[in-house]
Order: structure tokens, then C-alpha cells, then sequence
């Protein structure tokens, strides 16, 4: 039938397609018409398997021909499904894509999805990559976006076999999930009866090592063959687990959220494909959201790379605040007017008035205690940038004891070179945690540059030794200055198990700094920029 | 207009670009949307406004964006001193309400490139250029043209467009631009273009260079683009002067001596250079750009 090069989306008057199952690349319903579009895409690309159809999805692979009756383009369009048409088969599928794309955290609303069906309409829907361009065109509008766009647009318009695939995935998924609920189940019992856990807890429990997991259950059995032991004895063989299963958390905090992320998006399609399409993503697992701890070297240079970008653009921010306060010139009306008496009223002579913006003071100070030291790389690049671009930063470094370092910035020079001479120089660099002596030193030696336009701005991870002093010294530290600012580098989820970010969260604004997704949020935080 | 027209086109007035890019022009132009263009300095986005109007052989109107532009500088302006010396003339010789009608009319008004474009007798290309550099204001304000296409003057009323002109605007991403002004815009990133794509475009500009040159130069700087350290990586404008000089020199193929003199065509500043000799170094890039071509 179709010998054409294109296949062309037959449309009525009004231009909206007539017939809304559209074969794609000629194969998944080609199946039931027994021919092949010529154009189907060669193997060239990876995601161009068989079947895939932007008006076909898996469970209606099956069709029939339709003669379109128009001479004017030869369509190979295709009414679908038993018993007749299924309406709006290409809007249904474009908005279950949007909605992925959405739960990839990509910013869609109605009117991308507009968009992207009425590009459909202008382009040939037989050839996959034109249909991918339309709809990239349409929905993606950050170029961050556009790895996650290909990575879920190669999963979601593929082949039946491969969905089912997917499908089979999740299940097994899904699986394995609840064997390994039940094993931990299994093994949390005292006297034959269930420990209260949560699901949180029972997947720490299965994600920790072998080794340690027969450890814990060791000391449950040994529990359990101690007749002796009282019932009252319960709740305290709960907090003891609970506490061991916390500690495991902290540090396999990053595969357990993997672990438990098993959010529903209400279609077992849709669920289907977003596993498969973020398990891949996983490999290539942006830096961006990754636990600054856990960088690799190897990217290092990429990681370094982004936190100069995020810097540039946060510093072009501040310093054009400060142009516009100092060259923007609005005119003061009620002035020109009084102005222009002396005039005969002709406003002869220009009055303007203009914002007054104060810079602010930033004064950082970082924690390089030992817990912190793979992080005090990254937010001293960070420092590096600003320092570059805004004058008066004042920086410390405390573990034991505050260190001025702002010395070694202002030498300027390459970064390396300042981190070594850092490093070397430094008597506090991996040292323990007392945040409340550094503190009182600041008071003490540093009190010039305590203003009430100074913002402190704190990287730490808040354990340090005598937080209840630390906690009293902050109080008086932010009556001094305009504001008190703490990025947390421990990650958001776990603020509530230590006391001690309770503590500091009461005297200061905190703000999670535990991955360079969190860094770029801080710097659209108004603090800086204002 | 097909798809294939438009490409034709744009390979006749010299724009080479991927069918990705072809498509997506193509697709602003049917559904009568902006196109916005991101990307790197260097890449060809202002380019992509010149060539549309060469393309459709009609006007083209730029605004270049910049801190503290306003609805003066870009939509329209009275012209203050005509009408201040329309009142002189016309003291105490008429009633002063038909003076009023008349100091606000058309003939007073200074138009700029927005009002310019819209009122333009026949289909013109407007390219906002470097949209990233306005203010939020004046996104705001944007946007607003962009949805309706029609601006109000309080004097004289609405105005419509005649033909809604194809937009362009270019941004350097400095900064994040609101969603509503993307929300109106098909959008389109451009890259560096891969080596095969610049040999390409390399021959349609510069043919003299030989194929051997030709393809040397565009590994050369496909290599240079790869380092991470080079803050400012050499845009295509660059790789077709860099490629003129060395035909000027009568060269046919890449040498570390040349290169080495003719560096400063490349990259543009001493942070810049200094990578180059600390990370790469001539002789290194010269063999580069051959090893791609033995494969």
C-alpha cells in the first residue's frame, strides 16, 4: 500500500486528525496488515525497536487497513481496537508521556502537551526521530531536560514485547520487594511475635551486608532460646534493633531510598516504564543528585566543572543587582514637577531617583572536622568562585578551633594551589568537632566583622561536641549579624534523627547542602542574590 | 512550506545544521510560535534570525537585550521635541482639543522594533537577541507581546499585529529565564555541531581550505571543545577564520609550528592559552586531529 516516502496524518477540515490510531514506524500494526512502511528506521539508533508507535500502544498491536480515501495523501492510517474506533488514541498516549516526563521532574503543564499534539499534527508521524524532535521541541525547555526526554522517550514508544518486558521487570521487582519484607519479618520476631517495624526499617535490613544481617540475627536468636528473658523486655529489644537499623541507615541511606522507591503513578504501564527507564538512567546516575560524598573521582573534573557554572551564574546575579541599583535611572516625577517651576512648568531639567541596594557582608565558615572532609572540597570551590567575583568574603575554617583563610583567596591563583597551601598550612584540617569554642573565637578575635549587614553563612554537619554551649554561643552570635545561615550537609531525610540539628535549626536558617542539586537550590536562595 | 523545502533553504544561504534543528524551526513556523534558541556563545543562535529572513526573503528586526531596557527602547516612544514644537507652532491658533488629537497620532509616534514588527506591512523576522540579559520586567512584558501578538497604546487604542512575524530570540543562558516566557516558545538547544557537520559546514564557507585541511581543522577544534579546563570554547565563527588564515598562510594541513602562531585565533584569553600548553600543547592537537582521520 504505502510505497510513499512519508506517512502522513490524514486530517479533516479542521485539521485535526481524522483517524487517531497513526501508525508509527509501519511495524506494530504492520503486523496486521500485513506489510512494512520502507521508512522504518533502520537500526541506527538504539531505541527504535519494532512496534514502536506514537498512536499504538502495546495492547492494541494489532490492526487493520484502512483506505483514508484521499488521494491527496496516500495515509497509512489505521482505525484500531475491537468493536471500532478508540478516540484520541494520540492524545491519550502523549498525555501518559507527559505525565512521565512529569514524575522525571521535568515542568509540563497543559499547555506543552497542546503544543506537542499540535506539532503532531504538521509532521510525518511515520518517522520516529521527526516525531521525537516535535515533541522535544515542544516539551522540553531546559536543556537539563533533554537526557531525561530521550531516556524516557526511547521506553515509552517501544515495541510490545519490550513493554511486556517491562512489565515482567516491575513484577519480579515488586517481587523480590515483598520476599525480602517477609524475610525481615521473619527474622524480627521475640517469642514468635512480630517487632514493630516499619517498612523503612525492614528495607534498611535487607539492604545491609550479609555479614551484618547474620549478625543481628544471631543476637535475635540468642534472645529468643532465653526462656528466662520477661515480655517487658520487648520494647527495649525494639529500640535496640531500631537503633542498629538507624545506624545502617545512615549509611546506606542512598540504596535504601532506591529500595524504597516505589511510587505509584496509577497505571501499571506507566510504573513499568518508569522502572525500566530509571534503572537505566541509574548507571549514568546524574551528579547532580548524588551525596557529595560519594562522588567518584573520575568525576570529579564534571562535578568541579558544574559547581564553576552554578557559581558564574550566581555571581553575574549579585553583580548586576548591583549595577542596575547604581546605573538604573528612574525618574522621580514629584521632584522633576517641583524642579520645573523655575522653569514656567517646562520640566526643563531631569530628576531621577534610584534603589539603594546595600551589599551584604558574607562571612563563611566551614566545618573540615574529619566527617566533613569530602565535602569541604566541594564547598570550597564553591567559596573559590565567589571569592572571584565579590569582594569583602571573610572565610574561616574551624574543627577545634577557628582558622582565618580568607588570606589564601585573596592571593588568588589557581585552586589547587590554594587548596594545598590550604591544607598545609591549616592546624585544624580533619581535626574532631567544637563548634562552640570556634564560635567564641569568632566573638572574641573577629568581632570588627559582626555587623548588622553581615550574613554568616555555615557549612557543617552540626555534630559537634557541647552543642548545648554551641547552641547558646550561635543565640549571641545571631544577634550580632543580619543572618545566620547553615547549609547542612547531612542529607534532609535525616535531619530528625540527630538532636543536634534540631538544636541549630532553632537559632539559624538551614538549608540542606548534601548533594549539588541542594547547592544550586541554596543559590537561587534570596540571602545571596539580595 | 514542506519540511524539506525549509531545509533545501537553509543549505542554499549556507546555514548547515542537523535535521533536529530543521524540524524544529519548522515546527515554530506551522504553529506560528517563537522559537527560543540556548546554547553556548558561538554556535549560530543570532545566526539562525539573519538566515530565516534570507530564507523568506524579508525584513529582519532586531532588538538587542540588555540590562535596563524598557518598553521605550523596544515598543514605542512619543516623540517628545516634534510635539513640543507642534505646541509652539500652534499656539493660540485652535481649539486645544483638536491639538491633543492630533499630537497623539501616528505621525508623533516613534516606533521601535516590537511595535516595528508588528505593524510591518508583511510577514518580518524579529529577533530578540541575548533575552537572558533583560530584566524581569521586561520578560514579563514580553511575554505578553509573544501570547497576543498586539500591544496597547493608551492613545491610540490596541494594536494588532498584520501578520504575526516569526521570532527569534537567542539566549546565553546567564540566567534561568520564567517559565511563562518558555512556556510560549518552541525550544530549541543548540550545540556544537559533531566533527562530520563541521568538515561541512567548514567546506560551504570556507571552499578553498582542501579536504584534507578541512577535515583536520574541524578534529582540531572538535579536541579543543573537549576539554573541560577551556572556559571559552572556540564558536564556529571562530574555526572558519582560524581555517581562512591558515589557507591565507598556504597551508594543507595542520603543523604544531602553525598552530602555535595561530593560536590566538582560537582561543582569546591568557587563562585559556595557558591550559592549552599545560593540558594539550600543539604537537598533541596536531596528532589528534589526524588519529581521528587513520580510523
Amino acid at each position: 500500500m504505502s510505497d510513499e516516502k512519508k506517512v502522513f496524518c490524514h486530517t479533516d477540515k479542521h485539521g485535526r486528525p481524522e483517524h487517531n490510531h497513526l501508525c508509527h514506524d509501519g511495524v506494530g500494526c504492520g503486523e496486521g496488515c500485513g506489510e512494512k512502511n520502507p521508512v522504518a528506521p533502520t537500526g541506527k539508533d538504539p531505541g527504535s525497536k519494532p512496534g514502536g508507535c506514537v498512536g499504538c500502544s502495546p495492547e492494541h498491536s494489532h490492526g487493520h487497513p484502512h483506505s483514508c480515501g484521499s488521494a491527496a495523501h496516500h495515509a497509512h492510517a489505521l482505525t484500531c481496537g475491537e468493536g471500532g474506533e478508540i478516540p484520541d488514541r494520540v492524545e491519550y498516549n502523549i498525555v501518559r508521556f507527559a505525565y512521565l516526563l512529569k514524575g522525571e521532574g521535568m515542568r509540563i503543564g497543559s499547555s506543552e502537551v497542546i503544543d506537542a499534539l499540535n506539532a503532531l499534527q504538521v509532521i510525518p508521524l511515520g518517522e520516529r526521530e521527526k516525531v521525537k524532535a516535535a515533541l522535544k521541541a515542544t516539551m522540553v525547555k531546559k536543556s537539563a531536560d533533554r537526557e531525561t526526554f530521550d531516556r524516557v522517550f526511547d521506553h515509552f514508544f517501544t515495541g510490545p514485547e519490550i513493554k511486556e518486558e517491562f512489565r515482567q521487570q516491575r513484577r519480579e521487582k515488586i517481587e523480590l520487594f515483598q520476599q525480602k519484607m517477609e524475610e525481615a519479618e521473619g527474622v524480627f520476631t521475640f517469642r514468635g511475635e512480630q517487632l514493630e517495624l516499619s517498612e523503612k526499617e525492614k528495607t534498611v535490613y535487607s539492604c545491609m551486608p550479609e555479614k551484618e544481617k547474620k549478625r543481628l540475627q544471631d543476637f535475635l536468636q540468642m534472645n529468643e532460646s532465653r526462656d528466662t528473658l520477661h515480655p517487658e523486655y520487648r520494647p527495649f529489644l525494639e529500640s535496640l534493633v531500631k537503633g542498629r537499623l538507624n545506624f545502617w541507615y545512615s549509611q546506606l541511606h542512598r540504596e535504601v531510598s532506591e529500595e524504597a522507591d516505589q511510587q505509584d503513578m496509577g497505571d501499571e504501564d506507566l510504573n513499568a516504564i518508569r522502572d525500566a527507564a530509571g534503572g537505566e538512567g541509574k548507571g549514568g546516575r546524574s551528579i547532580l543528585t548524588e551525596d557529595m560524598r560519594h562522588i567518584a573521582r573520575k568525576d570529579l573534573p564534571q562535578a568541579t566543572a558544574l559547581i564553576r557554572r552554578m557559581t558564574r551564574l550566581l555571581v553575574t546575579r549579585i553583580s548586576r543587582r548591583y549595577r542596575i541599583s547604581k546605573n538604573r535611572r528612574v525618574l522621580d516625577l514629584r521632584s522633576t514637577i517641583r524642579h520645573s517651576i523655575q522653569y514656567g512648568g517646562a520640566p526643563f531639567k531631569l530628576k531621577y531617583r534610584s534603589r539603594r541596594v546595600k551589599k551584604p557582608r558574607l562571612l563563611l565558615i566551614c566545618d573540615v572536622s574529619g566527617s566533613m572532609i569530602r565535602y569541604t572540597a566541594f564547598v570550597l570551590q564553591f567559596i573559590y568562585g565567589l571569592n572571584a567575583a565579590v569582594q569583602h568574603i571573610e572565610s574561616f575554617t574551624f574543627s577545634e578551633d577557628l582558622e582565618r583563610v580568607t588570606s589564601h583567596f585573596q592571593e588568588g591563583g589557581d585552586f589547587d594551589r590554594i587548596m594545598s597551601s590550604l591544607v598545609k598550612e591549616s592546624s585544624q584540617w580533619g581535626g574532631g568537632t567544637s563548634l562552640h569554642r570556634a564560635l567564641r573565637t569568632l566573638g572574641d578575635r573577629h568581632a570588627e566583622d559582626l555587623t548588622s549587614n553581615t550574613i554568616v553563612i555555615i557549612v557543617s554537619d552540626t555534630r559537634t561536641v557541647r552543642h548545648q554551649d554551641a547552641q547558646k554561643e550561635m543565640g549571641k552570635l545571631k544577634e550580632q549579624v543580619k543572618e545566620v545561615v547553615w547549609l547542612n550537609t547531612l542529607p534532609q531525610e535525616m535531619w530528625n534523627q540527630y538532636s543536634t540539628v534540631q538544636a541549630f535549626k532553632k537559632v539559624t536558617s538551614m538549608f540542606p547542602c548534601n548533594t549539588l542539586a541542594d547547592l544550586e537550590q541554596v543559590m537561587s536562595k534570596k540571602f545571596l542574590s539580595a | 512550506m514542506t519540511l524539506d523545502d525549509l531545509q533545501c533553504r537553509l543549505e542554499e544561504v549556507g546555514y548547515i545544521c542537523d535535521e533536529e534543528v530543521v524540524l524544529t524551526v519548522f515546527l515554530a513556523l506551522q504553529l506560528e510560535k517563537p522559537i527560543l534558541i540556548e546554547g553556548p556563545p558561538g554556535v549560530g543562535k543570532t545566526e539562525m534570525g539573519k538566515v530565516l529572513s534570507q530564507v523568506f526573503d524579508t525584513e529582519l528586526i532586531r532588538l538587542q537585550c540588555y540590562e535596563g531596557l524598557d518598553e521605550n527602547k523596544s515598543l514605542y516612544e512619543w516623540n517628545y521635541q516634534k510635539q513640543l514644537l507642534k505646541i509652539q507652532i500652534e499656539r493660540g491658533e485652535q481649539g486645544s482639543s483638536q491639538l491633543e488629537e492630533d499630537l497623539f497620532s501616528h505621525q508623533y509616534l516613534l516606533e521601535r522594533p516590537l511595535l516595528k514588527a508588528i505593524q510591518a506591512q508583511r510577514k518580518v523576522v524579529l529577533l530578540i537577541d541575548e533575552v537572558d540579559k533583560s530584566d524581569d520586567e521586561f520578560e514579563a512584558f514580553l511575554f505578553e507581546v509573544l501570547s497576543d501578538f498586539q500591544v496597547s497604546v493608551p492613545e491610540l487604542g490596541t494594536i494588532k499585529a498584520r501578520h504575526i512575524p516569526i521570532v527569534v530570540l537567542t539566549s546565553n543562558s546567564e540566567r534561568e529565564l520564567s517559565d511563562g516566557l518558555k512556556r510560549r516558545c518552541v525550544y530549541l538547544y543548540l550545540d556544537f555541531p559533531e566533527v562530520q557537520r563541521e568538515i561541512e559546514i567548514i567546506k560551504a564557507k570556507v571552499p578553498q581550505a582542501g579536504e584534507r585541511l578541512t577535515a583536520e581543522i574541524a578534529r582540531a577544534v572538535h579536541h579543543l571543545r573537549q576539554n573541560q579546563e577551556v572556559r571559552k570554547k572556540p564558536s564556529i565563527a571562530e574555526t572558519l577564520d582560524w581555517a581562512r588564515v591558515l589557507v591565507s598562510l598556504n597551508r594543507d594541513r595542520l603543523q604544531g609550528s602553525t598552530v602555535e602562531r595561530t593560536l590566538n585565533i582560537l582561543l582569546k584569553s591568557r587563562a585559556d592559552q595557558r591550559v592549552f600548553h599545560e593540558q594539550i600543547g600543539s604537537e598533541e592537537l596536531v596528532k589528534n586531529s589526524r588519529a581521528g582521520g587513520q580510523k
